[in-house]
Parts: C-alpha cells; sequence; structure tokens
C-alpha cells in the first residue's frame, strides 16, 4: 500500500490483482450488467490511485475502495435510465463430469435453493442489496455500509428486518 | 436463525456471476500513461458531474459538461463524502520568489492589482505554477493559483457543494463549499495541491492559463478580485 502511495505502479496493480474481484461483483450487483460493471470497476480503481495520495494511511483499503467503484457502478445505472432491478440467478447444477459436492453443497439442493433464491428477488431492492453484499458477496458491514452509501445502524437494521422477511417467505 | 444465514452464503457460491475481467491489465495501461487522461473515453470514465449530480458517462456528456464549464484543464468530480485531507499549514507551493521574478520566469503570468503579501514559484506542474498569498503561509486570506497551459486539474466536491457556471475571462466556474484540488505533476502522479482551503473557489481560464481563487470570500468578491487580473 506505501508502495502504491508513493506513485509504484507495479505496487498498484497488485492491489488491483488482489481487489478485482470483490470490486467487479459489486459493482455487477449495483450497476445490473457486466459491461458496466466492468467500467465501474475500472474507474473506480483509476480513480482510486489518483486520490491514494490523500488516503489514510493504516485505513483499510476495500471499504474505501469499494465505496468509489459502487458510486460508478451506481452512476451507470442511474445515467442509463434503467429501474428494473438486477434478477440474481443460481448457476446450474453440474450433474455429471465436475468435482465432488462439497458438503455445504448438500444444504441446499435443488428447489430449495430456487426458493430461497425467489425469497431473495422479491425483496424490496434496498433489502436485496444489503442481503446481496452481506452474504452473497460476504462482505462486513462497515464494507456493506460502504458500497450501499449507508450508515453503519441502517445496515444492521435493514439486514435485520430483510432477514425476517426472508424467513416469513422461506419458511 | 442461523440456518438461513448460512444457506444465503451457500446460494452466494452458487449464483450466476460473470466472470471476473482481467481489471489489473486494464487499468495499468491508464495508469502509466497519464497523459490519456485527456482522451475523451478515459475522462468520461473519471468520474465527473457537475450538472445536478448527475453521473454521466458517456464520452461527449462529459466534453460537453468541460465545454460548459468553460475550463478545459479543470475536471470536477463529485463524490459524497471528500476524503480526510492533510491539515493546512503544509502548503507545497514551491520556493518564495518576488513578484518581479516571477513574471521574468513566467511569461504567461497574469498579475493582479492588488500586489500579493507571498509569491511562491514551482516546476512541479508540467506547465508551471505560480501562487500568489495573501495573508501569511500560516494564516492565508486568500490565495491565486496560475497555472499554464499543460497543467490538468481536477477538482473534487462533495455531493452538496454547488458548483456554477461564471462568466469570466474565457469560461469559468465557482465552487461554493469545500472541496480537493489534485493536479498532475510532470510525471503524471496526482498529487493534492493545496490541502483543503476554508473553500470557496473561482476558477477560470483566460487564454491557457488556469486560475484559481480560493479563499472565505462570497461569489461576487472573488468575481470582482478575479476582473482586476490582467
Amino acid at each position: 500500500m506505501e508502495r502504491a502511495r508513493r506513485g509504484d505502479e507495479n505496487a498498484y496493480e497488485e492491489l488491483v490483482r488482489a481487489h478485482q474481484g470483490i470490486a467487479f461483483r459489486t459493482a455487477y450487483l449495483l450497476a445490473g450488467n457486466a459491461a458496466d460493471a466492468e467500467e465501474a470497476a475500472q474507474d473506480g480503481f483509476v480513480k482510486a490511485y489518483r486520490a491514494l495520495g490523500r488516503f489514510r494511511a493504516g485505513s483499510p483499503f476495500r471499504p474505501w475502495l469499494l465505496q468509489i467503484v459502487a458510486n460508478e457502478a451506481r452512476n451507470r445505472r442511474r445515467s442509463s435510465g434503467r429501474r428494473d432491478a438486477l434478477a440474481l440467478r443460481a448457476a446450474a447444477e453440474e450433474t455429471s463430469g465436475g468435482a465432488a459436492p462439497s458438503p455445504e453443497g448438500d444444504l441446499l439442493a435443488g428447489e430449495e435453493r430456487e426458493r430461497l433464491l425467489a425469497a431473495v428477488n422479491d425483496l424490496r431492492e434496498e433489502e436485496r442489496l444489503v442481503i446481496a453484499c452481506r452474504f452473497f458477496l460476504e462482505l462486513s458491514e462497515e464494507e456493506t455500509a460502504a458500497a450501499l452509501d449507508l450508515r453503519l445502524g441502517t445496515v444492521k437494521s435493514r439486514t435485520s428486518r430483510a432477514l425476517d422477511h426472508l424467513r416469513e417467505a422461506y419458511a | 436463525m442461523p440456518e438461513l444465514e448460512t444457506a444465503l452464503r451457500q446460494l452466494g457460491a452458487d449464483l450466476e456471476l460473470p466472470p471476473t475481467p482481467d481489471l489489473a491489465s486494464a487499468i495499468r495501461g491508464r495508469l502509466v500513461r497519464p497523459r490519456a487522461w485527456r482522451r475523451p473515453v478515459l475522462i468520461a470514465l473519471a468520474v465527473l458531474v457537475v450538472a445536478v449530480g448527475a453521473a454521466l458517462a458517456v464520452p461527449s456528456a462529459r466534453t460537453a459538461i468541460l465545454d460548459w464549464l468553460g475550463l478545459r484543464n479543470v475536471s470536477v468530480v463529485r463524490v459524497d463524502e471528500l476524503p480526510p485531507a492533510r491539515p493546512l499549514g503544509r502548503l507545497d507551493l514551491g520556493p518564495e520568489v518576488t513578484l518581479a521574478e516571477a513574471k521574468h520566469r513566467v511569461d504567461w503570468l497574469r498579475v493582479p492589482v492588488r500586489k500579493p503579501d507571498h509569491v511562491y514559484l514551482s516546476d512541479a506542474l508540467p506547465g508551471g505554477r505560480v501562487t500568489l498569498l495573501w495573508g501569511t503561509p500560516s494564516k492565508v486570506r486568500l490565495i491565486l493559483t496560475e497555472t499554464g497551459g499543460r497543467a490538468y486539474i481536477q477538482k473534487i466536491v462533495e455531493g452538496e457543494s454547488e458548483v456554477e457556471r461564471v462568466d469570466i475571462g474565457d469560461g469559468g466556474a465557482w465552487f461554493q463549499g469545500q472541496h480537493i484540488v489534485m493536479f498532475q505533476d510532470r510525471t503524471g502522479m496526482p498529487h493534492e495541491s493545496t490541502g483543503r482551503l476554508a473553500a470557496n473557489t473561482l476558477a477560470w481560464q483566460l487564454g491557457d492559463v488556469t486560475l484559481r481563487l480560493e479563499g472565505n470570500i462570497s461569489r461576487d468578491e472573488a468575481l470582482r478580485l478575479a476582473r482586476g487580473i490582467q
């Protein structure tokens, strides 16, 4: 991080590689399509690089980066005029030729999984985004707050409310 | 109900998400060519926004906004919250010189009617930079920064800050509220220019020179002072 702050491009590239997955997925969630997500993530990284001189040493990089990338993604969605929410889909199950399923894989098979996913997709967007950040992207509460531009308390209360709604729908 | 949370995490692992593109390579290309900031496509991707906080992500839109502002060398980035700025009192303005020396060394310098208390000349920017300061370095009342034609400046403003086009010189803009000024040095590295000053800023263009007047002053005062600069 220090090397990147001093302008070492190789060091910054390492940072990008370390965070590009989560940055892209966060952008995808908010922008709603892969092309906009890619642009948003790229621009977020470029903007972060340009602002590194003002990044407070010792602070966590990831929430700061996600905030920048998420803003980019939201801006793209807003400027495109799209209102429809991103519908999340589960990948097709591998029925042959794949590796052995993980033990957790047995937890949610077939119908169960589709039912839960439908319940998530039926949530209000603000609740769906919190669930997606916290459980699908596995962001911390702080990172979720940064990505969704919310107060920490709002993330906590909204997550709790969304889980209640899911329990009702998924029970 | 931990089962639900576990189930959600497992569902997340099963979601159909597009593969992550190789962002590192794409980014690197943009970092090693800082002049590429000026390319419409790249610039368009770089944040911005002036009008009504709307984010515009297409090249033509950003170009239009810059034209609207009349500031060829200044881009405006709106963020929800300014990142922490370094404290004042450590202004990196370059060596102090006399006004006569600055005029001698920088032929594009625009001179205000009212003589500044301090003058600094820096060659950190590609086109050079002169800073005229009223007050003292530790207690700045007003600061005028002039940059030559090739400098590229970025202003980062908070979401609620006002940005307004004003009629001065070859185009100008009034920034009400705190902001941060970034510039690219000769090597293309971005730097924070003056830290966060109290404030309000008038930025305008006179030919190839970009001027920035900052201080705790009103829009009308700033315009009156600016119009006295030839």
